[in-house]
């Protein structure tokens, strides 16, 4: 019994350890079923997240021995011709740690780069602790595919952004230029990083910039450099300039340097040679500022177009005589001043305004501040150091002043824009902001001065005659002005120049034409004086672009 | 519980192999969309190098010369009418053939 006790006691013990046991045996695999799922749920719940999550682009961060270089966008003319494009471009690099032979490289590399520089080349292959050393960036595929034909060990190529102009030197002062790593250094390019942006890069891709449209038209910048070309050639000229402006929106549709510059080149454009004589250099432009002077003279009620002036006597200036040349023995009209250009009669006008209200008009005109335009900032007018009685007299008739001609052929387009002032710019407008701005001279001397300036090139004793072109109402006036020189003026070198301007039943557009120590030829009789020389360059300069801007002919006999 | 055990056993596998595949896709997508990108940048510039090839092409100085050796010139003034001369001209020119 008592076994059987004892027993039934060790069965029932038996039993509770067993229950025990199983019961903690269900615990552990719960336990370690609970831990797979939360693991299987943990890693299923992680990769809903990565494939939901936006993944942006894998960004690797490599240590770039390479300088970065600029993706620009691309520059057109006002009709969407191209200018100016980023091209991709190999460049030659050396890792003087893989050169076997340096001697051989350079050696067989000049064959292929004559104009390397094989002393600094060797130099900096001789520091065997550099890894990259710059050969030359931006050739030609074909010069890259000779190097590589060399097999020269140590030397890699690499893809870069090269600066392309397709037209050459066309516009190339308006244009500028860049450097190696395609920041722009001068002239719309340097306009191009400060103002609408390049992005940098560290391979050679395209920018997706919109183009940056000029207000320059490819058609008359050609005509307008062909034309000046011939003129430098005709005339033996120490360079030339010109420049068309829209007078009712102040675009530049032509602006051009003679010697050009290449803007692949930027090297060239620091010799002074080069320079750009339209916004970069002042010049004392003579006559032509006359059409400033008597604008002044009608608008402040001095005087009337058939007003008389009285220029028989030369006026005297401290030591100097001034003299017309060709002296009148009649008192001339106000508008016979202007187109017998009497350098006494503007003398005379402006003396009568006095000096305050030919400062303040030329003030007004924006030639006695500081212009800029996209192109950079046009170089100071050079002003009178004191606006006294002689000042007074030579600027009336452009001398004592040096003006950028640009800023010249604003204030020009100013008086044949009823008086709204004209802002010149080198970029397309498509709105005319100008309207908006209050006149500062009255519509009547505006049209009182295209008049003028009309009767000058169709009248039969204006200086401007040559200039015409029968049907498109050119109008313009003169300028022959002595260069400066050591202790005075030589009138053996001049600098000769048109303004000129049509269709002048409304003035849509000016031509500025400068000629820089013109000489004589047999067809002008050996007269270098602007109306021999800049007037007829700027007849066949119209003549060429008149059709290209759209102004319309009329019948000759209805146009004189 | 043995049924639970190989369940969960070939699930493992079988998600194995599923993410293997999967991994495997992606590769050759994204290997395929590097082919793609690739393409479209060399065509992007092509297009530049054509681009800039047609205005050395068509830059003015070039066809000036052109033009002027095929006996063209600047237009003259004379050459140039309103369009109801134009459109005149082509009545005439209607009528005569109607004849």
């Amino acid at each position: 019994m008592a076994a059987d006790v004892y027993g039934g006691t060790g069965r029932r013990i038996e039993a509770g350890q067993d229950v025990r046991k199983r019961r903690t045996r269900s615990v552990t695999e719960t336990a370690v079923y609970a831990f797979l799922f939360f693991a299987f749920a943990e890693v299923a719940i992680h990769l809903l997240t990565l494939g939901l999550e936006h993944q942006g682009g894998v960004t690797l961060a490599v240590s770039e021995p390479v300088a970065t270089s600029f993706s620009r966008p691309d520059i057109v003319d006002r009709n969407g011709r191209l200018l100016a494009t980023d091209l991709e471009a190999p460049s030659i690099y050396a890792d003087p740690g893989m050169v076997v032979d340096r001697d051989e490289l350079v050696e067989k590399l000049a064959t292929v780069l004559p104009d390397i520089d094989s002393k600094e080349l060797l130099r900096a292959l001789s520091d065997r602790s550099r890894r990259f050393v710059w050969v030359r960036r931006g050739v030609s595929p074909k010069v890259a595919q000779k190097v590589h034909d060399l097999g020269l060990p140590g030397l890699s190529f690499r893809y870069e952004l090269k600066r392309a102009y397709p037209d050459g030197k066309l516009a190339g002062h308006v244009l500028g230029s860049v450097n190696v790593d395609n920041r722009g250094l001068s002239g719309i390019e340097k306009y191009i990083d400060e103002k609408v942006g390049t992005d940098p890069i560290h391979a050679a891709v395209l920018s997706t910039r919109p183009p940056v449209r000029l207000s320059l038209d490819i058609g008359v910048q050609h005509a307008l450099e062909d034309e000046l070309d011939a003129a430098e050639k005709l005339y033996q000229t120490k360079g030339a300039a010109g420049l068309v402006l829209n007078i009712k929106t102040g675009e530049v549709l032509a602006s051009a340097s003679i010697p050009r510059v290449d803007p692949t080149w930027p090297t060239q454009a620091l010799d002074s040679k080069h320079l750009d004589r339209i916004t970069g250099g002042t010049y004392e432009l003579g006559s032509v500022v006359k059409t400033l002077t008597i604008a002044m003279a009608l608008d402040e009620g001095i005087a009337k177009p058939d007003t008389m002036v009285d220029v028989r006597q030369p006026l005297q200036v401290g030591r100097f005589t001034v003299k017309d040349f060709h002296a009148s023995n009649r008192p001339l009209s106000v508008t016979e001043v202007f187109t017998h250009s009497s350098n006494i009669g503007a003398g005379m006008l402006a003396l009568e305004a006095g000096t305050d209200r030919l400062e303040g008009f030329l003030r007004k005109l924006g030639m006695l501040t500081t212009l800029t335009t996209e192109e950079g900032t046009v170089a100071a007018p050079q002003l009178p150091d004191r606006w006294g009685r002689a000042a007074t007299i030579t600027v009336a008739y452009g001398h004592g002043i040096a003006v950028a001609p640009l800023q010249f052929a604003a204030a020009a387009a100013t008086i044949l824009n009823g008086g709204r002032p004209v802002h010149p710019t080198f970029l397309r407008r498509f709105d005319t902001d100008s309207v908006d701005e209050k006149p500062i001279i009255t519509e009547n001397t505006s049209r009182e001065m295209a008049r003028m300036m009309r009767l000058n090139v169709s009248g039969p004793d204006g200086t401007g005659k040559e200039a015409d072109v029968p049907g498109y109402r050119v109008g313009g006036k003169t300028g022959t002005a002595d260069i400066a020189k050591r202790g005075g003026y030589s009138s053996k070198s001049v600098i000769s120049s048109f303004l000129g301007a049509f269709p002048m039943d409304d003035p849509q557009y000016l031509t500025f034409v400068i000629l820089f120590d013109p000489k004589g030829t047999k067809e002008t009789h050996g007269h270098h004086t602007a109306g021999y020389t800049a007037a007829p360059v700027t007849g066949r300069l119209i003549a060429r672009i008149a059709g290209q801007l759209g102004v319309r002919p009329m019948e000759v006999v209805a146009s004189q | 519980m043995r049924l639970l055990n190989v369940t969960a056993f070939f699930f493992a596998i079988a998600s194995a192999l599923l993410l293997y595949g999967l991994n495997y896709d992606t590769r050759r997508l994204e290997a395929e969309v590097q082919a793609k990108e690739r393409l479209a940048d060399r065509a992007r510039d092509d297009i530049a190098v054509l681009k800039a090839e047609r205005g050395a092409l068509a830059r003015p100085d070039r066809i000036d010369a052109i033009a002027r050796q095929l006996g063209l010139s600047p237009p003259r003034v004379d050459q140039f009418v309103t369009g109801r001369e134009v459109s005149a001209l082509d009545e005439r020119r209607e009528g005569g053939n109607g004849r």
